[in-house]
């Protein structure tokens, strides 16, 4: 496979997964907070900033009165704003494009539709009361790309770059979200029974990764800090986890480069070393200062994604 | 053969009777153009028959919601062109008409036969000139064809291309006059498109209608990419075993890109730009995950001045440095051969019949339009008085770009064109205006099938010891009424074209 | 007895930005041919950069290079020693029947062969009122006719640097009646082939030792096709045939076919490129 074309596919797959874990973080913390058990939740200046944040453009100014409009148009269907759902399924598509001879026809139609979904989508409506309907869509289209991506495609190197950019973004995406609803938790403490490690916001972060009822399976309980992070970063069986993620990134690099000699360059080798760094970990280790593994793994993920660009890319 | 065809008054037109076929009912047909459809007598052709009868049975607003939904599809399926407006692109389909062209076995023979004919005698054309030259030698084509054009490639000049092939991809364009004959209006060697919408076309077809292909033996179309793909590995370079080909193209905004794209897909073969390859030691590489992958045969989608900036154009950013020189050493293929331009300028064209004479010793089986050379100063005055009844085209555009018709010229247009020819006899060749049939086409508009103007492009297939044309090609149609430009870039559309087995 | 020579070729490309991605393309070996040979050629660059031999599309011999990281200066250094034989451009029979030779340049055999070199190129284009200005005397034969070119084009324009550039028309050469050896060669070139004589552009080196003009750079002069002789060398820039201070590196149409140096560079901002030659000789 070409480098360059690789490197397309391997966008396209952050691509899709970004505009998924976007979509959702929107619809789920919007809807879940017009009922949330405490007032700070409910705000609304309160759950936009946290939109704002998560995309990674938090509004400095603690004072600015935010238009809800303004912000969903923003993250939602601003043609000029990069990050926006609208831009990444673009850029999604751009990549498709280039890469066109070697995606299933299937693939590259599915692709084509949810761009013309997007670009489509009336403006007026969805700030108004198409959120729901948009990002429900949005999610949903994303699962048919994976679908079409493991389905129609021939499980081989394009297979495995394409699933390399899904994973790696999907940890990225997760931890974004660890991040923004640790910080939602810290700002919405406001009294004796709302107490951090119980607070609300962890059961939106589990709804924003669609792992909320698996979590609840599996501990029976209601989250808490700890059991949320647990799940959400070291569960291997969590299928949004980020060690699920690591460890199909893993399995997806030996797909490219099946060399067993030991090569401490290699992208393998750093893949291997990160996944181990955080398969016998105790999520009270992480617990203790969030913050501090937040950053890291985001390093980890960017250095990741930087090895790979300079393995297969970069000829 | 000087034809003036849309001067019939309306009410001598005529309404087809005796039809329950609504959905043809409102068909106006001109008695003076010569219709597919139609036989000698003004019947429906027997070919056409159950065609018409079939598609009699659907009602107009069946039609037309088929149509809208293979509109669709071609449009999600991503198979479009992009018009840049004042501040956004705009993505369209290259409109596509769900009424077949059929051509019946006894037609296509010719065609065929005709289509080879011509790719053959261009190659040999080829060869000789960037050889020993006999032809210009023995007085059979002047030797400014060659040295007044822009396309003539110095460096070409005794290169052996592997197996002897220089146009192993052409493009004919055929169309069939009031006469009932089919005539060449151009050959193109160069990088002709199409192709895939031939494919496209059939496959939207086959979605929409389905229920009209088990009427008929129709030749399939979709075995183009691997007949081209034999092509490709046939001309291999020498000492190579299994030769890795590639596609080469300008990038996903040129206009063809899905063309491309599609080619490479159905070979199974590499989609590269100018940038995923380098040339080393006079070898071709390209940059893969694995490293660097030699390559040996390139189907070129680029023309010849942007392949190599280091020997042609050097402004291109398309091409690789130093592939010339790797093709000269007979390193890598290169198809079409570089230099092929000069064979379908349009002067050489006025020649066929006797290149093909000359060549392969036969008869043309195919017409060839009679053509007025500016260049004479004799033929030059004939075309000046006559504008108005001429077709003026410039010898080295493609495209349908530049070309004047005379009879719907202003007087000051006309002054206008004789003026231009005037200044640059060698730049433009005359023609008479050619009656191009028509076929009844869906027209969007009135929603109703109306005449329009169609051509054909076959598509060969030259390799070594092998030739192929592909059983269909692409029906052009120049939906403007009246209009006899059938380009894309000229707002043309297609149909699919069913030719029939024996 | 052949004379020894030595060329010394340095090249040096500066860039106001890095530059990332470039590829040169030299024009500038000797050429093997009759009276050079045992060409040995040595080059380096300041980047170490890999060199390619390769043969560019009229069949003459270049070098190549494609540095693989990125720079803002690169100087190239190219030697060559080479033997060559001491040429008598006198050397040869003119037929007393001049008209034989006339007759030959007019059959279409001849206008075919020598296509290449009888076609008007956009370095060799004269406007119509131009066309006239040096016409041959069909009374003496075709060489001397060629020997009073070179006097005519010798006489015609004023030698002088920084009048014209590389891509500076023929016509504004005539008027300014100022150039140099390119602008020379060029008006020969289109004034022969006018008269029906195949005529090619050619670039090389000259050993100036022997105080002819040209600067410290590349010279330039022309081959005329002269039928029953073949090809002749003369140099409108001094007045002179080609001898064996001459040596050749390529012919072609024109500049264009010949261009010493090619850089394809993708780089924004200013650069400057400065270029010596040096030529030394010994018995």
């Amino acid at each position: 496979m070409l480098a360059r074309v690789a490197n397309n596919l391997f966008w396209m797959g952050r691509y899709i997964e970004r505009s998924e874990h976007v979509a959702r973080y929107l619809n789920v913390n919007y809807f879940s907070s017009l009922d949330a058990p405490n007032l700070k939740s409910q705000d609304r200046q309160f759950v936009l900033r946290s939109m704002l944040f998560m995309v990674g453009d938090p509004e400095k100014d603690a004072k600015k009165n935010l238009k809800e409009e303004d912000v969903l148009y923003k993250i939602g269907l601003d043609p000029t704003y990069g990050a926006s759902i609208i831009s990444n399924i673009k850029f999604a598509r751009e990549n498709a494009n280039s890469a066109r001879d070697l995606i299933s026809t299937e693939l590259y139609e599915a692709i084509n539709k949810f761009y013309h979904f997007v670009i489509n989508y009336p403006k007026e409506i969805f700030v108004k009361n198409g959120l729901h309907d948009f990002t429900t869509h949005v999610a949903e289209m994303t699962d048919i790309l994976r679908g079409k991506i493991r389905g129609t495609l021939l499980h081989d190197a394009t297979y495995a770059v394409i699933s390399m950019g899904i994973n790696i973004e999907r940890a990225t995406q997760i931890t974004r979200m660890i991040n923004a609803k640790y910080n939602d938790a810290l700002l919405s403490q406001d009294g004796e029974n709302d107490r951090f490690s119980k607070s609300f916001e962890w059961t939106t972060l589990l709804k924003c990764a669609e792992s909320y009822d698996m979590m609840r399976r599996f501990y029976k309980k209601t989250p808490t800090s700890i059991s949320t992070l647990e799940f959400l970063i070291l569960n291997p069986n969590c299928p949004r986890s980020v060690m699920n993620s690591l460890n199909q990134v893993n399995q997806h690099v030996k797909m490219l480069n099946p060399e067993k000699r030991y090569n401490k360059d290699s992208t393998a080798f750093l893949i291997g070393r990160v996944r181990s760094e955080y398969e016998f970990k105790y999520i009270e280790e992480i617990d203790k200062d969030i913050k501090s593994f937040i950053e890291n793994i985001l390093r980890s993920l960017v250095d990741i994604s930087d090895k790979v660009d300079e393995e297969f890319f970069n000829y | 053969m000087f034809i003036a065809f849309y001067h019939v008054p309306f009410n001598k037109r005529i309404s087809m009777t005796n039809i329950e076929n609504q959905i043809f009912s409102s068909y106006q047909r001109n008695p003076e153009l010569y219709d597919e459809i139609y036989d000698k007598n003004g019947k429906i052709k027997e070919v056409y028959q159950k065609l018409f009868k079939l598609y009699g049975e659907h009602s107009i607003i069946d039609y037309v919601s088929l149509n809208n939904k293979a509109k669709s599809s071609f449009f999600n399926q991503g198979i479009t062109f992009q018009v840049y407006g004042d501040n956004n692109v705009q993505e369209k389909i290259f409109p596509f008409d769900l009424f077949p062209r059929i051509i019946d076995p006894v037609d296509w023979d010719i065609i065929e036969r005709g289509s080879i004919q011509r790719s053959k005698a261009l190659n040999l054309f080829l060869w000789d000139i960037y050889h020993d030259k006999k032809i210009l030698k023995d007085k059979v084509v002047p030797i400014d064809l060659i040295t007044s054009s822009a396309n003539y490639l110095d460096q070409m000049n005794g290169v052996n291309p592997p197996g002897g092939i220089y146009n192993h991809i052409s493009g004919t364009d055929v169309i069939k006059h009031k006469d009932g004959k089919y005539y060449v209006l151009e050959d193109n060697i160069r990088c002709p498109s199409g192709v895939s919408y031939v494919i496209c076309n059939r496959t939207a077809l086959k979605k929409a209608l389905f229920g009209v292909f088990n009427h008929y033996q129709t030749h399939t179309v979709t075995n183009y990419a691997e007949n081209l793909l034999e092509l490709l590995e046939s001309v291999k370079p020498k000492g190579v075993d299994i030769p890795n080909v590639v596609v080469i193209t300008p990038g996903m905004y040129n206009s063809a890109f899905y063309e491309h794209s599609y080619l490479a897909k159905t070979m199974g073969v590499e989609l590269v730009e100018g940038r995923d390859l380098f040339v080393e030691n006079d070898f071709v590489y390209m940059k893969t995950i694995k490293g660097p992958e030699r390559v040996d045969v390139i189907y070129r989608r680029i023309d010849d001045q942007f392949i190599d900036p280091l020997e042609f154009n050097p402004d291109s950013v398309l091409g690789v440095p130093g592939l010339f020189a790797a093709y000269k050493k007979g390193n890598v293929t290169l198809a079409n051969a570089p230099g092929t331009g000069v064979a379908d300028d349009k002067a050489v064209y006025t020649y066929m019949p006797k290149i093909i004479k000359y060549y392969l010793d036969e008869e043309p089986i195919l017409n060839n339009v009679h053509t007025y050379h500016c260049s004479r100063p004799d033929e030059l005055q004939y075309v000046l008085d006559h504008i108005h009844e001429l077709v003026i085209k410039p010898v080295d555009e493609a495209g349908g770009y530049g070309i004047s018709i005379g009879n719907k010229l202003t007087k000051a247009e006309i002054e206008k064109v004789k003026a231009e020819v005037k200044a640059n006899p060698r730049k433009y060749v005359a023609q008479p205006i050619m009656s191009l049939s028509v076929h009844p086409t869906y027209i969007d508009d009135t929603e109703s099938f109306e005449q329009r103007h169609v051509d054909l492009r076959t598509f060969t297939v030259l390799g070594k010891d092998k030739e192929f044309v592909l059983k269909g090609g692409l029906t052009r149609v120049a939906l403007k009424r009246g209009n006899l430009i059938v380009n894309s870039s000229q707002g043309g559309g297609s149909k699919d074209t069913w030719v029939l087995k024996k | 007895m052949p004379r020894e020579f030595e060329i010394t070729y340095n090249a040096e490309n500066v860039y106001d930005d890095w530059v990332h991605d470039a590829h040169w393309q030299f024009l500038i070996i000797p050429v093997e041919n009759e009276s050079q040979y045992e060409v040995e050629i040595e080059f380096e660059n300041s980047l170490f950069a890999h060199t390619e031999e390769s043969i560019n599309g009229f069949g003459f011999k270049t070098l190549r290079i494609h540095p693989k990281k990125k720079f803002k200066k690169i100087t190239f250094e190219a030697k060559f020693k080479f033997k060559k034989e001491e040429v008598d451009p006198y050397n040869f029979y003119i037929n007393p029947d001049i008209s034989i030779a006339y007759n030959e340049m007019q059959s279409l055999d001849f206008k075919i062969t020598h296509e290449r070199y009888l076609k008007f190129t956009s370095f060799t284009t004269l406007d119509s009122e131009q066309k006239g200005l040096f016409k041959f005397n069909n009374s003496i034969s075709i060489f001397d006719n060629l020997e009073a070119l070179n006097h005519w084009v010798f006489e015609y324009i004023k030698f002088t640097t920084g009048v014209t550039e590389v891509g500076t028309p023929l016509k504004d050469v005539i008027f300014e009646k100022k150039g140099v050896c390119q602008d020379f060669a060029h008006l020969f070139a289109a004034l022969a082939r006018i008269n029906g004589v195949p005529t090619r552009y050619v670039s090389g080196y000259l050993d100036q030792e022997s105080g002819y003009m040209g600067d410290s750079q590349m010279h330039a002069w022309v081959e005329a096709f002269v039928p029953g002789i073949g090809w002749k060398g003369f140099d409108p820039t001094n007045n002179i045939l080609a001898n064996t201070n001459h040596i050749k590196v390529c012919h072609g149409k024109d500049y264009n076919d010949c261009a010493p140096l090619k850089g394809i560079i993708h780089s924004h901002g200013k650069h400057k490129t400065v270029h010596s030659v040096s030529v030394e000789s010994q018995q």
